[in-house]
């Protein structure tokens, strides 16, 4: 019992972290209707940046504010230069188009920073914490992460709820033209939500840095674990993405714990067949998602 | 006062409009009726800046409205409330009216809810519900509601009857046309249910295939037997 | 295969004229070129075989997929895992040959492309990206998850062919030395540290699976001279004489990077006996050209055929509009599962001659790096177009060369040029998306269209 609590315990950052990259998944989806498969390439070329910044100033919080502005300033590139432009053509061509920005900044990272893989030191303890007699599967580093991600959500949630810029964004989303004939920007309120993603990815990829290490792509498997839970959760939802990205990572945590590490990606796999298998009206419910 | 000059939409090599001139005077309600595919919706949609005209312009008070942006029209002061009960289902009441004059300042806002408040009773017990929870009539007076909340000079309703009880429809555009009378507002009705519009209609204007028919009182209109035959279908 | 019939006769003697025509011709290019090119040759074969299916999917039928390089992995474990293990085809009773390790990865294929594509049909755009892309980096990990069967992360190691004085003997002479310095890739899809050192240069860590990832392997491949695992000459020529022995591979000699392939080579230098002047002395790499331009050329018939038939118009009509196909009489969903499991047993097809072309299998050559790349080539060449797809498949393999050979002049940095390619790749993909959605032939066909019309 005590094992089955501690691979819960241990799953539940790493869940976390799930969550803000589908998070990132889901705000994308709302405002443009387009699976961001480039977003976690983002996220690690944004982690570099963090990491030069880091060598340089030596300071974890810097780091992570140079890799949110990074990350902001990147999605909304990638928005305007890619997306924008694409949207109209053909819907596999923005499918198409986010993995050719995936493979160019994958390959830009490794021009610029080289293919070795890179340690990020966490900037609190990552060991076991020690209490009542025994070491936990639980660090101080594991509470920041969770932190972070508690605090990113609730202010997500007051954005969305409380604020101009979130309504506008909700609409938008929801029906682009009656926010129009609201007087709502509405492309201005999609680049918002790129800007956003941008941003949630970026944090995600910093607090992922110290145990998944840096490189080109050690970011990759992360997608696919962002991306099932952001399916299971409906791909609309910020809840379901929250959820059923922590759900995600102490499934894993639990299979990895049990049996092998190497188990993940399948498990990962088959969530996600069986979720679209039993639950094909919550795929096909969205309209938008029509024709290809 | 809306006035529509010559204006020619087509789609493709489809002629929506033709030449469609017209005026809406302040402090009463103008109605466009026609039968299916008359260019009604499409003359709606244009002059809100959805649609492209091919030529022809309209103006708002002097100030040219075409060739500009959907959410910069409604900004000059004319709101389209399109057909089909143009809410947002998955925001509250409440939001719906915020989003209808999201740019406007907070206490100008707050003037506008109330006054839509005042108008329909209904929304304001309902605020804080989401608005696929409302019944056909209380959604369009949300429609309505949201589309004030910019606080037009100028008010484009399309078909608000479509799919409602003959009397919410009667209730609903009487209170609009109490308001047009009261605060000057202009409105532009476009009705298929052409005995519903022409009752509260001062101007009533007959659309056929893209073309204007004929203008007139609304009750001579209403009382032409021929038209009624050619146009309308009753 | 019953939609082949229905084309008329003449068609059918057309395209089979066409393929014939292009198989000879580069079958007499193989061979007045030297090994290096011939390795080329039959890489862009490979590539052009899985391509075609991608055409059939992605170009014809709609369906963006990531999973056709996990389908691949099913095609080429099943080929070395067959010729490895059995020695009597099943229930037949027949002695193994390695052309029954093609129909196997065949049937492989189109059994797992069944069960994916069952699954994908029900999906749209970005879910069946996204599963798809699970398929891509899963199924490659299943080859960890079972080290006793599939090698795990090293693979399982195929051996070739190679008869004393049969081969150019250059090529035997050189071949011992480099194996020192070169290795098999080896990284897992999550793993992407465990870059394999080829040449005695580090590769960074790319996406794309390059030239240059794969040159190393051939290379340190090449002179081993073990019984054969591989289709032989002889498997082709109808001969039964060589022995098709079962050679297990040794994870562990491939965990010591190459060094030890020199004394396993060594072992077993006599071991075959196959008459090489049967295929008039190709070296290795003619050979492996040969099989990879062989099934190319099949394949591509077939998919010609298929293209042009009424199922081609069948997946077209769904992709554009499924609800009014459905209506006319045609099932959606079947459509949709046939496009995959066809594309599926191209895949698995290419998957099979790749392990020639590596003389390994392991999940590092089938990541997803190997997917990106069908989606780059099939993008860049024209999605609903197989000449796109050679020509996609002749990019994705000249291109990093024409790299090398610019950053050998200009002495560009080694994470340039290791990257470069993929860069490229990226940024053209991106634009080809945005400014010309047909791909290069797509573009082509556009602009001479004014042309051809009025000469009607």
């Amino acid at each position: 019992m005590t094992t089955f609590i501690d691979y819960l315990l241990g799953g539940v950052s790493s869940g976390a972290i799930i969550a803000l990259m589908a998070l990132a998944i889901v705000l994308i989806w709302r405002s443009t209707r387009v699976v961001n498969f480039a977003q976690v390439g983002q996220a690690m070329f944004t982690t570099y940046v963090a990491l030069t910044v880091r060598d340089a100033t030596g300071n974890w919080i810097i780091a992570l504010l140079a890799a949110i502005a990074a990350g902001a300033v990147l999605g909304l590139v990638v928005h305007w230069l890619v997306i924008r432009p694409v949207k109209r053509v053909d819907t596999s061509g923005a499918i198409i188009a986010t993995f050719g920005v995936l493979i160019s900044l994958q390959a830009l990272a490794g021009m610029l920073w080289g293919g070795d893989t890179r340690g990020y030191a966490p900037p609190v303890s990552n060991d076991g914490i020690q209490l009542a007699g025994r070491i936990w599967p639980f660090s101080w580093y594991d509470v920041l992460v969770i932190g972070v991600t508690i605090a990113l959500v609730i202010g997500l949630t007051l954005l969305f709820t409380r604020t101009n810029i979130g309504l506008a964004m909700r609409a938008s989303a929801f029906n682009p033209e009656v926010a129009r004939l609201s007087g709502v920007r509405v492309s201005r309120s999609l680049a918002y939500g790129w800007i956003l993603a941008g941003m949630v990815g970026a944090i995600a990829g910093v607090l992922v840095a110290p145990t998944s290490q840096v490189s080109p792509n050690s970011f990759d498997i992360l997608l696919v674990f962002a991306f099932t839970a952001a399916v299971i959760g409906g791909l609309d939802s910020l809840v379901g993405a929250v959820t059923f990205g922590i759900g995600t990572g102490l499934v894993i945590s639990l299979v990895s714990g049990y049996s092998d590490s190497s188990n993940a990606p399948v498990v990962a796999l088959v969530l996600l067949a069986l979720n679209l298998l039993l639950k094909p009206d919550g795929v096909f419910g969205h309209h938008h998602s029509r024709a290809v | 006062m809306l006035t529509v000059s010559e204006l020619s939409v087509s789609y493709g090599a489809v002629r929506a409009l033709a030449n469609v001139s017209l005026t809406v005077p302040p402090g009463e309600v103008t109605a466009v009726i026609g039968a299916n595919g008359a260019g009604k919706s499409t003359l709606m949609r244009t002059l809100a800046g959805l649609v492209r005209p091919a030529a022809g312009s309209a103006t708002l008070d002097g100030q040219p409205i075409t060739g500009r942006k959907a959410e910069d029209i409604v900004r000059m002061g004319l709101a389209l409330v399109p057909e089909g009960r143009s809410t947002i289902p998955d925001l509250t009441v409440e939001e719906n009216l915020r989003l209808g004059g999201l740019w406007r300042n907070r206490s100008d806002r707050a003037a506008s809810q109330a006054e839509v408040f005042d108008l329909f009773p209904i929304l304001g017990q309902r605020r804080h519900l989401r608005a696929d929870t409302l019944s056909g009539g209380e959604r369009q007076q949300l429609a309505i509601g949201r589309a004030l909340m910019a606080k037009p000079r100028c008010l484009l309703l399309d078909e608000p009857s479509l799919g409602l009880a003959p009397l919410i429809v009667t209730q609903i555009l009487e209170l609009v046309s109490g308001l047009a009378r009261n605060s000057g507002l202009a409105v532009l009705l476009v009705e298929q249910n052409a005995v519903t519009a022409l009752r509260v209609a001062t101007t009533g204007i007959v659309l056929n295939l893209g073309e204007i028919v004929q203008t007139g009182p609304a009750a001579d209109i209403a009382s032409d037997e021929q038209l009624r035959h050619a146009y309308l279908g009753y | 295969m019953h939609k082949l019939m229905m084309l008329p006769g003449s068609r059918l003697v057309q395209h089979a004229a066409i393929a014939l025509a292009i198989w000879v011709a580069l079958t007499r290019l193989n061979q007045s070129v030297d090994p290096l090119l011939s390795y080329y040759l039959a890489l862009v074969g490979m590539y052009a075989t899985a391509m075609f299916g991608m055409t059939i999917l992605v170009g014809l039928s709609g369906q963006v997929s990531l999973g056709n390089g996990a389908l691949m992995a099913v095609g080429g474990y099943a080929f070395a895992l067959t010729s490895l293990n059995w020695k009597t085809v099943p229930i037949l009773g027949l002695p193994w040959n390695a052309v029954w390790s093609v129909v196997f990865a065949g049937i492989f294929g189109i059994l797992v492309g069944l069960v994916i594509g069952g699954l994908a049909a029900r999906l749209k755009g970005p879910y069946l990206a996204g599963l798809t892309l699970g398929v891509a980096v899963g199924v490659p990990a299943i080859a960890n998850r079972f080290p006793g069967l599939f090698g795990g992360e090293n693979g399982l190691m195929l051996t070739v062919p190679y008869p004393q004085g049969g081969y150019d003997a250059s090529a035997v002479d050189t071949g011992p030395a480099d194996t020192g310095a070169d290795a098999i890739p080896t990284e897992a899809p999550d793993l992407p540290t465990e870059q394999a050192p080829i040449g005695g240069e580090s590769l960074a860590p790319s996406d794309l699976l390059t030239v240059d990832d794969l040159g190393g392997a051939v290379s340190s491949a090449a002179p081993s001279v073990a019984p054969s695992d591989l289709i032989t000459p002889d498997d082709l020529m109808g001969a039964t004489g060589a022995p098709i022995a079962s050679m297990p591979a040794e994870p562990s000699a491939l965990a010591s990077a190459g060094t030890d392939l020199g004394s396993t080579a060594s072992g077993g230098v006599d071991a075959g006996s196959v008459d090489v002047s049967a295929v008039g002395g190709l070296i290795l790499e003619q050979w492996q050209a040969t099989l990879s331009i062989t099934m190319a050329c099949i394949m591509g018939f077939v998919a010609l055929n298929l293209v042009r038939s009424r199922q081609g118009r069948t997946w077209q009509a769904v992709r554009d509009d499924s609800i009014a196909a459905a209506v006319s009489g045609i099932n959606p969903s079947r459509s949709k599962v046939s496009a995959f499991v066809v594309s599926s047993l191209f895949a698995a097809l290419a998957g099979a001659v790749f392990a020639q072309l590596l003389t390994y299998v392991g999940p590092g050559a089938y990541g997803l790096g190997l997917s990106l790349s069908l989606l780059v080539g099939i993008v860049l060449g024209g999605r609903a177009s197989l000449l796109g797809a050679i020509i996609g498949a002749v990019l994705l393999v000249w291109l990093p060369v024409v790299v090398d050979r610019l950053s050998a002049d200009r002495g560009w940095p080694e994470p340039v040029t290791n990257n470069a390619p993929n860069l490229l790749y990226g940024l053209l993909v991106v634009l080809v998306v945005l400014l010309a959605p047909g791909g290069i032939t797509g573009t082509i066909r556009q602009s001479l269209a004014p042309v051809l019309r009025r000469r009607d």
